[in-house]
Formats: C-alpha cells, sequence, structure tokens
C-alpha cells in the first residue's frame, strides 16, 4: 500500500487511498458477518439437532410404546394363551410364529416365570436355556411390560417383553424388531437428520445401521467413539471431508452395552440459508467499491486538475508568459487559490510591463536601481565621461520628408546610436531632440569609462557611415553625425520632486562635452574630445589634437583632440601626415609663422586636413596682422553659444 | 369388599377342637384373604359343601375362595353383560364361553392347588380358588386372624396360603386333645412382588 501510495500522481493515490480503505473496511465486516453467520449457524444447526434428538428419543419411546401394545394384545389372545397353557413346545412355537407375523415382528419367544425359554421363534435351540435378557424380564415383572435395544447375532433388535396374563402372569412374551437401515431412514425423514445406530466396543466400533451414504461411514465408525463419549450436546466432527454436526444418545438405560443412536446433520445445511446473505453482501460491496472509485476519481480530479492547471500556468509564468490565467474554478479552497495566482500573474505582469516601459524611458541600470530601491534623491561626485551626439543639418533633410518619415529616421539613427553606447558600457541619460546624451561612469563607475567612451564614438562614427548605402537605397537622406567627448567630475543623481524624477549629472563638465560636440562642425570632424577623456584612454588609439579652446566663462583653455582609429587601422601615409600635423602644430604654437604655414600648407590638399589647414591657415594671417601678446597661449576662445 | 360365603357344617363331629391362625408378612402386616388349612396324619374325609363365585359389578366376590377337592363350583353372573370364565392354572384349565345368569354346569375342581381366575373379555378381573385335600380350611379377615373349627382330636399340620406368597410357609404341626381343645400357629409370609395389573374401566 505504501508502494502504492508513494508511485504515480496524486489523483492516483487519493483514488487508491479510499478503495483501499473502502475495500478494507467492507473486507473487515464481510468476515466478521460471516463469522458471526457460521457461528449463529453452527448454533441453529446445533440447537435444530437437539430438537431433533428429542424428537427422535420420542419416536423410539413411541414406537417402543406402540410395539408393547401390540405384544401385549397379542399376549391377550385367547388362543394365544391356551397355547401357552399347553405347554407344548411346538404348538407353542407355531403360535409364535403365526402372531409373529402378525405384527411383523422379526422373531418371537416364550419364556416362563422361571427365566427358561419355552419356545422362540429365532433359535429353537434356546429352548429350556436362560432368557439372554434377563434384565428385560425383571422390569417387566415391576412395570407389567419392558422394552430394549439389543443385540442378537450381530443385529440390533427393539426387544418387547410383555406377560402372558392369565390374568396372572403364567409367562413372558419377547418380540424383536429389527433395527436396520430402512428403519433408520423412517426415522431420518421424520426428524430430517441422518441416523446412525451404532455399536461402541473397545476394540472397534460398528455401525448397526444407518443413513449415511457410503462414503461417511468409514470415518463416522472411526469417531463413534468420541462421538458417543463427548457427543451429548452435540459436537463437530469431519466426515469424508464435511463437517458435521453430530450428537448421540444411549440408546438403552444400560449404558453398557454400548449401544447408542447418533443424528447427524452437514453443517452445510445450516449454511444454505445464509448464502443468500452473503451473495446480497457481496454484491453490496461490489457496487459500493464501485460507487466510491468513481467518487474518489471525480474527487481526486476536482483536486489536481487546478493543481494542473496551475503548475501549467507556473510554468508559463517562469517562461515569461505573464498573460497566462487560471480562471475560475468555483468558491472552495481551489477557487480562492487560482484567483490569488491569476492576480499575482497579473501582479508580475504589470510589473514586467513597468520595468520594460521604465526601461524605454531610463537606461536598464538606472531601472535596476530605481526598482531595488536604491535610488533616493540626491547626488554623488562621480568622474564620468560625458557624450553627446548630434544629426548635423537634420532639421534641414526633414523638409523634404513627412513628418512620419522623419520620426522613423531619426529612431533608426537614435537606436544605431544607443546601442553602440550601450555595446559599450554607457547609459543613454536622455534623448535630446536629434541627438542623445549618453553617461560612461554613472550610476557605475568603471576604471575604463573614458576608453570605452572612445571606442564607442569610434563605433557611432563607423555604424552611422555604414548606414548611408540602406538608406540611400530606401531614397533617404544620410545625415553625418557629430560626436562631443568630454570627462569631468561630475554631479550624478536624481533630480526633480519625490513623485517624479529623472537620474542624470550635472556641471561644467557636461556643458563642455556638448560645447565639444557643435565643435565638431567647426572643425568638420565626427568627434571631438576633451583632454582628460584622451588622457583616460588606454594606449591603441590614436588621437590628432585639434586645436586649444578657451570655453566662455572657464579661465584655462582646453586641448581638444579627435580620436582617429585603433593602432594599426591607420596606413604609414596617413601616421606620416598625421605626424607632419602635429609638428606643424608645434611651429604654430611656436609662433614660426612661417615654417607652420609650409606645414599645414603640404597637408592642404589631403582629405580630413582640408578645413583643419584653412582655419590654421586664417589664424596665421590674423596672428601676422595682429602679432599676439607675450601671454599668448595658442588657443581660441569659444564664444557663448 | 370381603364376603365370607364358604361355610362348612354338616357331618363333623360337635364338640370338636379349633385352631387359631394368624397370618402376617414378613413386616408384620396382616394378610386378608390368606387361607390356612389342617392336615390330619390320615386320609382326610370327603365333605360335600356347596361353593360359587359371583360376578357382580365386573368383579369376582370373593376375591378368593377356597374348597376341598372335588368341589363343584358354580359361578353365577349377577351382571348386565356376559363374562368368560376362564382358568390356565394347572390345578384346573377350564373355561365357561360367554354366558349369563347362571352357567349350565358347575366346574368340579379335583386336584388341590391354586387355581387364577379370570375373564376374557375383563382383563382387571381376577379371583384366587385355592383347591386342599382337607375339608378343614379358613380364610383370614382384615386382621388376618383365620379360625379353623371343628377339628377332631388328633395331630394335624396346620398350611397357609397367600396369593402374593413367594413362597410356601412351611406348615405348623399341632395337637389337639379331645374337647373344646384350643391350638395356635402363626404365619409369616414372605410375599412377592405382585405385576401391576389391568384396573377397572
Amino acid at each position: 500500500m505504501k508502494l502504492l501510495l508513494r508511485s504515480g500522481t496524486l489523483q492516483d493515490r487519493i483514488v487508491i487511498f479510499f478503495v483501499l480503505l473502502l475495500m478494507g473496511v467492507q473486507l473487515a465486516s464481510f468476515l466478521f458477518i460471516r463469522y458471526a453467520i457460521e457461528a449463529t449457524a453452527k448454533n441453529s444447526l446445533r440447537e435444530e439437532l437437539r430438537v431433533g434428538a428429542r424428537v427422535f428419543t420420542r419416536l423410539l419411546d413411541q414406537n417402543s410404546q406402540q410395539l408393547q401394545e401390540g405384544t401385549s394384545v397379542l399376549a391377550y389372545d385367547y388362543g394365544f394363551r391356551e397355547a401357552v397353557a399347553t405347554r407344548d413346545s411346538s404348538t407353542i412355537l407355531s403360535a409364535l410364529s403365526n402372531h409373529a407375523a402378525r405384527v411383523k415382528a422379526s422373531g418371537m419367544a416364550v419364556i416362563g416365570l422361571d427365566g427358561m425359554v419355552i419356545a422362540d421363534t429365532n433359535a429353537t435351540a434356546n429352548s429350556g436355556r436362560h432368557y439372554q435378557h434377563p434384565e428385560l424380564l425383571a422390569r417387566a415383572t415391576l412395570r407389567e411390560r419392558s422394552s430394549g435395544v439389543r443385540i442378537v447375532a450381530g443385529k440390533p433388535y427393539q426387544v418387547v417383553v410383555v406377560p402372558v396374563l392369565a390374568p396372572l402372569p403364567i409367562a413372558w412374551v419377547s418380540m424383536s424388531f429389527v433395527i436396520d437401515d430402512n428403519a433408520a431412514r423412517d426415522l431420518q425423514r421424520l426428524t430430517n437428520s441422518e441416523i446412525t445406530f451404532v455399536h461402541v466396543a473397545r476394540e472397534q466400533s460398528e455401525l448397526l445401521a444407518t443413513t449415511l451414504p457410503m462414503s461417511r461411514r468409514a470415518d463416522l465408525a472411526r469417531q463413534a467413539g468420541v462421538i458417543t463419549a463427548r457427543g451429548g450436546e452435540g459436537i463437530t466432527v469431519e466426515l469424508a471431508g464435511e463437517d458435521y454436526e453430530v450428537l448421540s444418545m444411549p440408546l438403552d438405560e444400560a449404558r453398557d452395552l454400548g449401544l447408542y443412536a447418533i443424528i447427524q446433520r452437514a453443517g452445510s445445511d445450516g449454511l444454505s440459508p445464509y448464502l443468500a446473505l452473503q451473495a446480497a453482501l457481496l454484491f453490496i460491496a461490489a457496487i459500493s467499491v464501485a460507487v466510491t472509485l468513481a467518487g474518489a476519481i471525480r474527487i481526486a480530479r476536482q483536486i489536481t486538475r487546478p493543481i494542473s492547471r496551475l503548475a501549467e500556468a507556473a510554468q508559463q509564468i517562469a517562461r515569461g508568459n505573464y498573460d497566462v490565467r487560471v480562471g475560475e474554478l468555483g468558491q472552495d479552497e481551489m477557487g480562492r487559490l487560482t484567483r490569488a495566482f491569476d492576480s499575482m500573474a497579473q501582479g508580475l505582469a504589470e510589473r514586467d510591463r513597468m520595468r520594460d516601459v521604465l526601461g524605454k524611458v531610463a537606461s536598464s541600470e538606472v531601472v535596476t536601481q530605481l526598482l531595488e530601491g536604491r535610488i533616493e534623491l540626491g547626488g554623488t561626485e562621480v568622474d564620468a565621461t560625458v557624450l553627446f551626439t548630434d544629426l548635423r543639418d537634420f532639421t534641414g533633410l526633414c523638409e523634404s520628408l513627412t513628418p512620419q518619415q522623419s520620426l522613423l529616421l531619426l529612431n533608426e539613427f537614435l537606436t544605431t546610436i544607443s546601442q553602440c553606447v550601450e555595446e559599450h558600457g554607457g547609459v543613454v541619460d536622455k534623448y535630446l531632440g536629434d541627438g542623445l546624451m549618453a553617461l560612461f561612469g554613472a550610476p557605475i563607475t568603471r576604471p575604463d569609462d573614458s576608453h570605452r567612451a572612445v571606442e564607442a564614438a569610434l563605433a557611432i562614427r563607423t555604424r552611422v557611415l555604414e548606414l548611408g548605402p540602406a538608406l540611400a537605397a530606401r531614397g533617404l537622406p544620410h545625415p553625418a553625425v557629430g560626436v562631443g567627448l568630454n570627462t569631468a567630475r561630475l554631479v550624478a543623481g536624481n533630480v526633480g520632486s519625490p513623485t517624479r524624477l529623472n537620474y542624470t549629472v550635472l556641471g561644467d563638465g557636461v556643458n563642455l562635452a556638448f560645447r565639444l560636440e557643435s565643435l565638431t562642425k567647426r572643425y568638420q570632424v565626427p568627434i571631438v574630445a576633451g583632454e582628460r577623456t584622451r588622457e583616460g584612454t588606454r594606449e591603441g588609439i590614436v588621437f590628432r589634437e585639434l586645436d586649444k579652446v578657451r570655453v566662455y566663462g572657464r579661465s584655462n583653455p582646453e586641448r581638444i583632440f579627435e580620436p582617429l582609429g585603433r593602432v594599426g587601422e591607420l596606413s604609414a601615409a596617413q601616421m606620416e601626415q598625421l605626424a607632419r600635423w602635429h609638428e606643424s602644430l608645434d611651429y604654430f604654437r611656436g609662433r614660426c609663422w612661417e615654417a607652420a604655414r609650409v606645414g599645414f600648407m603640404h597637408l592642404a590638399d589631403v582629405r580630413g586636413y582640408e578645413r583643419l589647414v584653412a582655419i590654421y591657415l586664417d589664424y596665421i594671417r590674423e596672428l601676422e596682422a595682429d602679432p599676439p601678446a607675450e601671454d599668448w597661449d595658442a588657443s581660441f576662445t569659444l564664444s557663448q553659444k | 369388599m370381603i364376603f365370607v360365603t364358604v361355610l362348612a357344617l354338616a357331618g363333623l363331629p360337635a364338640g370338636a377342637a379349633s385352631v387359631d391362625a394368624v397370618i402376617k408378612d414378613a413386616s408384620g402386616v396382616p394378610l386378608e384373604n390368606a387361607v390356612v388349612w389342617a392336615m390330619p396324619k390320615g386320609e382326610p374325609p370327603k365333605v360335600k359343601r356347596d361353593a360359587a363365585i359371583e360376578q357382580f359389578n365386573k368383579t369376582f366376590i370373593p376375591l378368593v375362595s377356597v374348597v376341598q377337592v372335588g368341589t363343584a363350583v358354580r359361578f353365577p353372573n349377577k351382571d348386565e353383560i356376559r363374562h368368560h370364565v376362564y382358568s390356565f392354572s394347572p390345578a384346573r384349565i377350564f373355561e365357561i364361553k360367554l354366558y349369563a345368569g347362571t352357567a349350565a354346569a358347575p366346574v368340579v375342581f379335583d386336584k388341590p392347588g391354586e387355581v387364577v381366575l379370570g375373564c376374557n373379555i375383563h382383563d382387571h378381573m381376577v379371583a384366587y380358588l385355592y383347591v386342599v385335600e382337607s375339608p378343614w380350611f379358613a380364610k383370614a379377615g382384615k386382621d388376618g386372624m383365620a379360625r379353623i373349627e371343628g377339628l377332631p382330636p388328633g395331630e394335624y399340620e396346620i398350611h397357609a396360603w397367600h396369593f402374593s406368597q413367594g413362597a410356601k410357609p412351611e406348615a405348623r404341626p399341632v395337637k389337639l386333645d379331645a374337647g373344646d381343645s384350643k391350638a395356635s400357629a402363626a404365619f409369616s409370609v414372605t410375599t412377592r412382588v405382585m405385576p401391576p395389573r389391568p384396573t377397572a374401566k
């Protein structure tokens, strides 16, 4: 049972448990009822046997009475008395035979008052001998007549002794009636039981007459001793494999004669009335097991089906499908559970949607921090690199496009740029019209923030360039992108009110980055990076110094650079041109206007240097016309924008 | 009901002696209807006497009679119905088939001994007739006393009998002188168990 309960589904276990429980209970009650029935049947059988025994005794008694009466009547026959009075043996014998035949007796004898046999139809040789049952004579003397069962020549006889009265006794008449199987059968019909007459002797018991079938006789004979010794009130014995209730009665007061009658009934006789009851019980048991089975399956299903559905739904949720619903399942505990589950799923779905929405309006790092409750109003100082991008002349380009197309195009660019930022570990802080602002180092600071910002800027440059052919194929314009980079100590934090706030960075460095981005137009380069950004960049990136600018409101001029690419990406000629550029820049800053001009002029026709050379040739022209003061620091002052 | 009807008077010497007998059973209860008689040494004289046993109300009257050998006994039937008197006793086997009134001939009892009388159609009827050789006999009353009278002097053996006796009691010798001599004899009789008998219907 344990094994059964351990295996299989919950439904199987519930069903098996209830069915086994019911079957166990029914088996127990069935066995108990069967036991009670058998005990009752045995008792009632035994009681019937006792009644049968009383009937039997009464019958024997009546039989004996009748035989005595009959014998007595015969003995009163005048002719018979005359014959006896003659004392003539052969006359008497003849009369005896005649009279015995009248009552169908087996034998008849006349005995003198002295106890000597005068004549005997069964054995003429007995004449003159002592009568063999003197106790019957003695009893007849006292009671006028007597009767008993006696064995003569191996056969049982009912022997009746009555006096021949004339009118006082002049002799005794003894009549004997054989007890054979026929006699037993007569008694069987009246008592409704098997009847056996048995002679129990020390060595061997002998069945004298019986109604039992042959097959059971040997067993009965073998157990006759025990039965007659202990079966006065009835005992159970086995005869040829079948249980019998038996009861024994001595046939005569003289027990030492060993003559008994045994009445028997088969145990199955007593049980037969209960077989129908037993069948009915089995039928009811089968029905109730079937009903319980059906009921248990139904109830188990009611329990397990919602569980299965809940498990299925939970798996769906684990896979990310928050839209799954178990649905209404009634008002019971299961109903409550499923309702709770559904509202939980709904909650999860809302949270997920929230995270989704938040992720769209804010960077995932910020959202994560927000959701974890780590972000609060107020800021912290961080060293971070701020990156601004801008689509150059996007507004002008959009004039030929519908607003729908414009937005689509813008989103395409912003998506690409955002991907570049995120791929390099940056955070898009906000979108600003056709550009965006991104952070490297806030809210999470890493040691190579500047380097990753430069790499991201290079990737933006390359990827935006790559968009060109696809856009041209669709008949769309391809705007150029400008990127400004600056690294500075900034204040990062949540700005706004407790109900609505915005994570961002504040500080001069941010403004500078914005200004550097706008310088890309002046120098006609894709990327302009501040000095600290370049310093924070690891080896392997090649930078071109563009200029030294004085930003409005700041006293110190800022050197600005353009990252050109990784070392190795540039050809030897390009590296040589870069060297010549930096050499010329050094002449310029050393006020060697002529040497600088020669250097710049060498690069005037090189791609990417045209605008820079033009700017510096302008500088030189202006400085020659108006030589600078002693404290000239070779910087260019940015006007306020 | 006891009727003493046996009277023997004729032919006996006058002034003779008598014998008083008392008969009791072993426990001293007087035995009514016991019969006693005196046997002389020699041949007893024959005395002719009348005897009758009536049937009245389906009963033999008297129950017990005693007669001398050779006496003819009549069986007058005083009932409305007939009777069939019989005896299978060895002393005298006879029957008088169904008759009313007085039977044609009396029955002569010529052998001493006990004769038990019955009626073939009334099983309960019984009577005892005791036949003795002596003319001197008597029957005891309720007190068990019987007196044998008219005995001439001489030596006698006094005998007793009762229908319920188990064995015949021993005879008692008495010697009677001339004159009014008296003798007595006491008997203690061992009785036997009498078989149960049918009762009158």
